[in-house]
């Protein structure tokens, strides 16, 4: 097979020029590459982009998680045998940072367990078996106070990148002064489609609710990116954004330009110490699902119950971009979408960055991206690197993984090198590429956890 | 809103296909693919030398590969280090190496050179510098009489239009009054011409060996002694099995560029660090150093251009850009690195050529080179994101 082969490092990205004839131009070739390294993959999303998304009618039983992280305590709101409306709290947050969860549906609680997540291990969930009327609870219950803050909180959003609910990324950012919002609709990762499809269904609310955050958070900039590549949707949102205050910033989108760190070096050249966060820098980067659910909470006062997720991959049978209810599990939400042949590989979120499924009764929670489940595995016998250099070339941040695949064996590191881990984005993007087919990514992953677990007790004392 | 009643597929209860690291997906272009590629273009070039030279070149590639096969196989006995994807290296490395002979050459001399590419080239430095130059410049040094340019042996033999692949390149007679492959030769039945090297010409030229006509230098070089510049283009003239036909190695690096395994920059900086050497660099003519040769003008015809277009196609040069500097493991790691790596390879060959003695110039700058590539790839790493400088 072929490999794009654009590695040339290119200029300063340009943002939206003022003058008609360079931006026209700008319509014409579209922009440059906006960082070095970065790789344009076959992004398999032909098909599953063009259909709308689907709700998925709830039809077996669902084991909502009752919290969204480890660390973020809930106590349970029902008991075993209670009915409960669509909508209704399952579970009360007990601290600042927490967040309740909601109902997906009406129905009987039978039980309550742990079930598996597959990025955070067991939780505690309720088991809920749906009757099937879809009753809902009326609207609003009325809070005390009416603030942005609070409504993210009581209705249930949750962020992925960072993941942490939503209300306490944004008091953090607030308290930390930021001046720049980027929604980052990027989803440069192959199959992945759930952005592309919110921007194309939900294009008004998702302007609205970028101004609606960014009031609150007391930015000086609103940056919408997008992917140039379509460039309808570009066109439709610049036209939604007319007289608004986001900027739509339309992108290149090699691959890893959806990671926070190389959006911020493309849109605002500031780079970020390695290890560091972009909220240093007074950026805050919130991805494009966490604005959706945001405009769920918002606009239509409802709690996130749903999330929006691409099932895809060579397995399924028919791809596409479904609306699922949180707590259901994956098993059962395959076999609603149709499987061709065994399955291989399940993997939830892309196909570069993702996590493999773990379990087989994982569920679907707040922050799933994806499930993609493949008919083959890529069986890989690794052999010593053979100098291509291409991982060097396409590396995002500019790192030498195979000399930093090296440090795995040692016991010790400098700190040249350790800044070195410590920049690596997790990316995959060295993996991905090299034909030795070593695993460069997973090994600097490893090396990297294991020398900070090193440091760690050296700093206490 | 949809109902699915039937699904075809069953689920899965394998451990293995839950667990395993990001990525998930490959980017499919392993060290196999890239061998295997390098190996069809090496043999088109090695095809069309074939048609050129007869199949004394045939039985010169065959055996070059052979050996290393064999040779490869021995090592991996003896050093006990069976590895995935030896063999089709020790394939191109034969091939490569077999590229770089004459169709003269005795086959001991391409039995023993691929014997020395595979054990001391792959063995000894590990791939660090290219092993089927190893191989080649070892080879140079023992067996001078039947490689060698100069000496004994001045003229070497191309097939005659009408004899080719099926002629003897034993039966090639010298030619006196050599115009053009094309050009008939009445007086001659012979299946092959006997002519001088292009390189060779080239070096006696530099070496103030070619009278000059009228006070004119370069007229007498380009009008009669170095051979219409068509055909260097199709490797009508003497010289190695793949050096001679530039066409061929252009179609061959192209689509190793198209398959994006081999970066652009380094074909293209070789030949144009090489083009600017030459059109700098002074040859001694009339007791007396000529810099600038590429502006010389000589009634009315641009002939230092000529001069310098002779440097790139007359031989090795070609071979050298697209099919042996680019080797994965002996090149630097970046493009930047490669410009670097170009440049040199590019400069050190029309600089051997214009003042050296040794032969196979292209390819000492490459060994030489190759040397060097630690120190290109430690002082042209990329600047890290986030650590400024
Ligand atoms: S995983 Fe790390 S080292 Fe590999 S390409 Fe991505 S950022 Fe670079
Ligand atoms: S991509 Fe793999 S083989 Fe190539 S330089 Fe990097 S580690 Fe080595």
């Amino acid at each position: 097979m072929g490999r794009g082969i654009q590695t040339q490092p290119c200029s300063q990205f340009l943002v939206p020029l003022q003058f008609p004839l360079m931006s026209s131009l700008f319509n014409l070739l579209g922009p440059r590459k906006a960082f070095d390294g970065g790789l344009f993959l076959p992004d398999h999303k032909s098909v599953t982009s063009r259909r709308a998304v689907e709700l998925l009618r709830v039809d077996g039983p669902l084991h909502v998680p009752l919290t969204v992280r480890q660390d973020l305590k809930t106590e349970p709101n029902v008991r075993v045998g209670d009915r409960v409306l669509k909508g209704e709290r399952l579970s009360n947050s007990t601290s600042h940072e927490s967040i309740a969860t909601h109902a997906p549906t009406s129905g009987k609680i039978v039980e309550l367990s742990r079930a598996w997540t597959t990025q955070d291990g067991y939780l505690p969930c309720a088991v809920l078996e749906p009757d099937g009327r879809e009753e809902a609870l009326p609207q609003h219950q009325g809070w005390e106070d009416e603030s942005l803050i609070v409504q993210l909180a009581e209705h249930g959003v949750m962020c992925s990148e960072p993941r942490a609910p939503l209300h306490s990324v944004i008091k953090e950012a607030v308290a930390a002064g930021v001046t720049d919002l980027i929604v980052n609709a990027m989803e440069t990762e192959p199959y992945l489609t759930a952005d592309l499809r919110m921007l194309v269904e939900e294009h008004g609310r998702i302007i609205d609710v970028t101004c609606e955050l960014a009031d609150a958070l007391g930015v000086s900039r609103a940056i919408l990116a997008l992917p140039f590549r379509h460039r309808r949707v570009v066109k439709r949102m610049e036209a939604e954004a007319h007289g608004r205050y986001v900027e739509i910033a339309a992108m290149a989108n090699p691959y890893p330009q959806c990671q926070p760190l190389v959006l911020v070096k493309a849109l605002l050249d500031c780079e970020i110490a390695p290890g560091g966060r972009v909220l240093d820098k007074g950026v805050i980067v919130l991805p494009l699902a966490a604005v959706v659910q945001a405009a769920e909470a918002l606009l239509d006062d409802r709690p996130i119950t749903h999330t929006v997720m691409t099932v895809a991959g060579d397995a399924v049978e028919r791809a596409g971009t479904y609306r699922v209810a949180i707590g259901t599990p994956m098993r059962h939400l395959a076999e609603r979408v149709g499987l061709v042949g065994r399955v291989a590989k399940a993997v939830c979120g892309g196909p570069l960055t993702g996590l493999a499924m773990g379990h087989e009764e994982a569920v679907v929670t707040a922050t799933t991206k994806a499930l993609l489940l493949f008919s083959e595995t890529e069986p890989s016998i690794p052999v010593p690197c053979i100098h291509c250099g291409w991982c060097v070339e396409d590396c995002p941040v500019g790192i030498d993984p195979p000399s930093l695949m090296q440090l795995e064996s040692k016991p010790n590191c400098t700190n040249l090198e350790m800044s070195h881990l410590k920049a690596c984005l997790d990316c995959g993007l060295c993996s991905y590429v090299c034909p030795a087919q070593l695993p460069l990514g997973e090994t600097i992953h490893r090396t990297r956890t294991r020398f900070e677990q090193q440091r760690e007790p050296a700093c206490l004392t | 809103m949809f109902d699915i009643a039937m699904t075809r597929g069953r689920w899965i209860v394998e451990e293995r296909s839950l667990t395993g690291a990001a990525p998930h997906r490959k980017g499919g272009s392993t060290h196999v693919h890239i061998v295997r590629t390098w190996i069809l273009v090496a043999s088109l070039v090695g095809l069309w030398g074939v048609v050129l030279f007869g199949v004394a070149a045939l039985k010169i590639l065959v055996m070059s590969v052979l050996c290393a096969v064999i040779a490869d196989m021995g090592m991996q006995i003896v050093t006990r280090r069976p590895g995935t994807g030896r063999l089709p290296r020790a394939v191109l490395t034969g091939l490569l190496f077999g590229l770089t002979l004459p169709a003269t050459a005795p086959l001991h001399v391409a039995i023993v050179g691929s014997l020395i590419a595979i054990i001391i080239g792959q063995g000894v430095f590990g791939g660090f510098l290219h092993s089927a130059l190893v191989g080649r410049v070892v080879v140079q040094a023992f067996f001078v009489n039947s490689l060698s340019l100069s000496g004994a042996l001045v003229t070497s033999p191309i097939l005659a239009p009408g004899y080719l692949l099926v002629g003897n390149l034993d039966h090639a007679e010298p030619v006196a009054d050599y115009q053009g492959w094309l050009t008939p030769q009445p007086s001659t039945t012979a299946e092959g011409y006997k002519i001088e090297r292009p390189v060779q010409t080239l070096r006696r030229f530099t070496q103030d060996r070619v009278p000059p006509d009228d006070g004119n230098f370069y007229e007498p070089l380009v009008r009669d002694e170095l051979p219409p510049w068509k055909d260097t283009i199709f490797g009508l003239v003497p010289g190695g099995i793949g050096e001679t036909c530039t066409l061929m190695l252009i179609i061959a690096g192209v689509f190793l560029i198209h398959r994006g395994y081999l970066r652009w920059q380094l074909p293209v900086t070789v030949l144009a660090s090489a083009a600017l050497a030459a059109s700098i660099m002074p040859v001694n003519l009339g007791a007396d150093y000529h810099w600038f040769p590429v502006l010389e003008v000589e009634q009315g015809r641009a002939v230092g251009l000529a001069y310098v277009f002779f440097h790139l196609t007359a031989g090795q040069l070609m071979l050298g850009a697209f099919l042996l500097a680019g080797d994965v493991v002996a090149s630097p790691m970046r493009a930047h690195g490669q410009l670097v790596f170009g440049a040199g390879i590019g400069v050190l060959t029309i600089f051997m050529r214009l003042y050296g003695t040794l032969e196979g110039e292209c390819y000492w700058a490459i060994l030489i080179m190759n040397a060097l590539v630690g120190t290109i790839n430690r002082r042209m790493k990329r600047p890290v994101l986030g650590l400024a400088g």
